[in-house]
């Protein structure tokens, strides 16, 4: 039987680089698409992070049922999981868990599918570390109370969540640290 | 098996030794300790075919973070050659085949270290994993664990600075010769493991990731790129690094290469005379050659 490539652990030290990076220097766009053959971002960075360590929550449905098994990822509620998988076009509608003042680490990541990253009508200022100056960083297909939303969740550092955008094969974070000002395509 | 390693043909270790289960747990805590510059994130750190304080935590950084195609430098105490370097350098080119090490600072992708950082700049396309023995700066005034995590939340420093003012009291100077506390993005304070104070102005505003992974105290930590990093000091007592001049106010050069801008060892002879040399050996190799 062929393994389809995201679950063979080479390939996924390649996309965990690639995390390293992306969370390393905030709104630098990483295109993982030499890595994954034809599987979509999502699905390969979830392959690499999930285990049954970890707790995976899918309110807006994106995670195919056979995929499930293969993560081993505990499922839990958008409210508590340390992952919450969400689509970029629906307002959020959850109260992710930030962590607490000990244990901020406690606050979620974000997983969270967009129609494209590094291009679109959605254009953003950012700052913060991992920038050196500013950085402009365009998307297309994120609502923009994703946005308001994160700057409450992110307002009391060390609490926060890290948000990490997709498109089909790119990927993109903003880490709670990191200041962004929208310049245009905010409605 | 979620994460499939590939076969290796005599090799009966998987890639890189930890299972990909161990390497997961490292990840998951890895991109949260980038997200959070400066906060100890715990995990799940295991046991290593060495002993704890031999570098483990670094290892298991460097085990997770490594690929077939890196290019790794291991140092210990600024050499490539120490029986610490060699080891860690042998343990892991068995574990990882397709792995290419170097004494090199330029060309390498990856660099694990014991107390320094090269004297030449770290670029935006290299990662430093440090190994720390204690990551908490907070344990000299505070035994609690439950406590120090409250001050760190709390970006509470006070005792810490207390700290240094009674050596100000006591010396006219700020003690600390390795360890320096240096604050992060302006909130947590960190050990930046026992590296001299000469390399923490590196970790300020550095192009390179700076990873730290403590084995035994089961901690990993980051300076992410384009971080501020600032050491704790007093505005009328400002952070200083080492002084290496001699009685006469003369910038003491390295023995070996003339170099008068590195970081040096002092070596004393059976005479008892004193001798300087640069403590990054590929530094010195580099400023050799060029001469």
């Amino acid at each position: 039987m062929q393994t389809e490539s995201i679950w063979r652990a080479d390939v996924q030290q390649r996309v965990f680089r690639e995390l390293v990076e992306a969370f390393s220097r905030p709104g630098e766009v990483r295109d993982l698409t030499r890595w994954i053959d034809g599987a979509t971002a999502q699905r390969a960075v979830l392959a690499t992070l999930m285990d049954g360590e970890a707790t995976l929550t899918d309110p807006h449905e994106q995670i195919a049922a056979a995929d499930w098994p293969l993560l081993q990822a505990r499922r839990g509620t958008p409210e508590s999981a340390r992952y919450i998988a969400a689509v970029g076009h629906r307002v959020p509608d959850f109260q992710p868990a930030m962590g607490s003042l000990e244990s901020p680490e406690f606050g979620a990541t974000l997983l969270i599918e967009v129609a494209a990253v590094g291009n679109g009508a959605l254009s953003m200022d950012l700052d913060g570390p991992g920038v050196s100056g500013r950085r402009e960083l365009r998307l297309d297909g994120l609502h923009p109370d994703w946005l308001a939303r994160r700057m409450d969740w992110v307002s009391g550092f060390p609490l926060g969540v890290d948000l990490l955008l997709f498109d089909a094969k790119r990927i993109v974070a903003l880490p709670r640290t990191t200041r962004v000002a929208i310049t245009a395509g905010a409605v | 098996m979620n994460a499939t390693p590939l076969t290796q043909g005599g090799n009966a270790y998987n890639f890189g030794f930890l299972d990909e289960y161990a390497k997961k747990e490292v990840r998951r805590a890895v991109l949260k300790a980038i997200a959070i510059p400066g906060y100890q994130v715990p995990y799940a750190s295991r046991e290593m075919p060495m002993g704890r304080g031999f570098g483990t935590g670094g290892l298991q950084l460097t085990l997770a973070l490594i690929g077939p195609d890196e290019v790794m430098k291991v140092i210990d105490q600024g050499s490539d050659d120490s029986v610490n370097a060699v080891n860690l350098r042998q343990f892991i080119e068995m574990t990882c085949p397709g792995v290419s090490t170097t004494t090199k600072t330029t060309g390498c992708t990856l660099i694990q270290s014991r107390h320094r950082i090269p004297e030449l700049p770290l670029t935006a396309q290299q990662i430093i994993v440090l190994q720390v023995p204690y990551p908490d700066p907070l344990v000299v005034v505070e035994p609690s664990e439950d406590k120090r995590k409250t001050m760190h939340g709390e970006a509470d420093y006070s005792r810490l600075l207390v700290k240094l003012y009674e050596d100000i009291v006591k010396f006219d100077e700020i003690t600390i010769s390795h360890r320096y506390p240096t604050r992060i993005n302006g909130h947590y304070v960190i050990d930046p493991s026992p590296i001299p104070r000469w390399d923490v102005p590196k970790l300020d505003d550095s192009a390179a990731l700076i990873l730290f992974g403590a084995g035994r105290e089961k901690k990993i930590y980051a300076v992410p790129p384009h971080t501020r990093a600032e050491p704790l000091a007093f505005s009328d007592v400002p952070f200083r690094v080492e002084d290496f001049r001699d009685g006469a106010g003369q910038r003491r050069a390295c023995a070996r290469c003339g170099s008068v801008d590195s970081f040096l060892d002092e070596f004393v002879a059976d005479s008892g005379s004193k001798t300087y040399q640069c403590s990054d050996s590929d530094w010195c190799d580099g400023v050799e050659a060029s001469a």
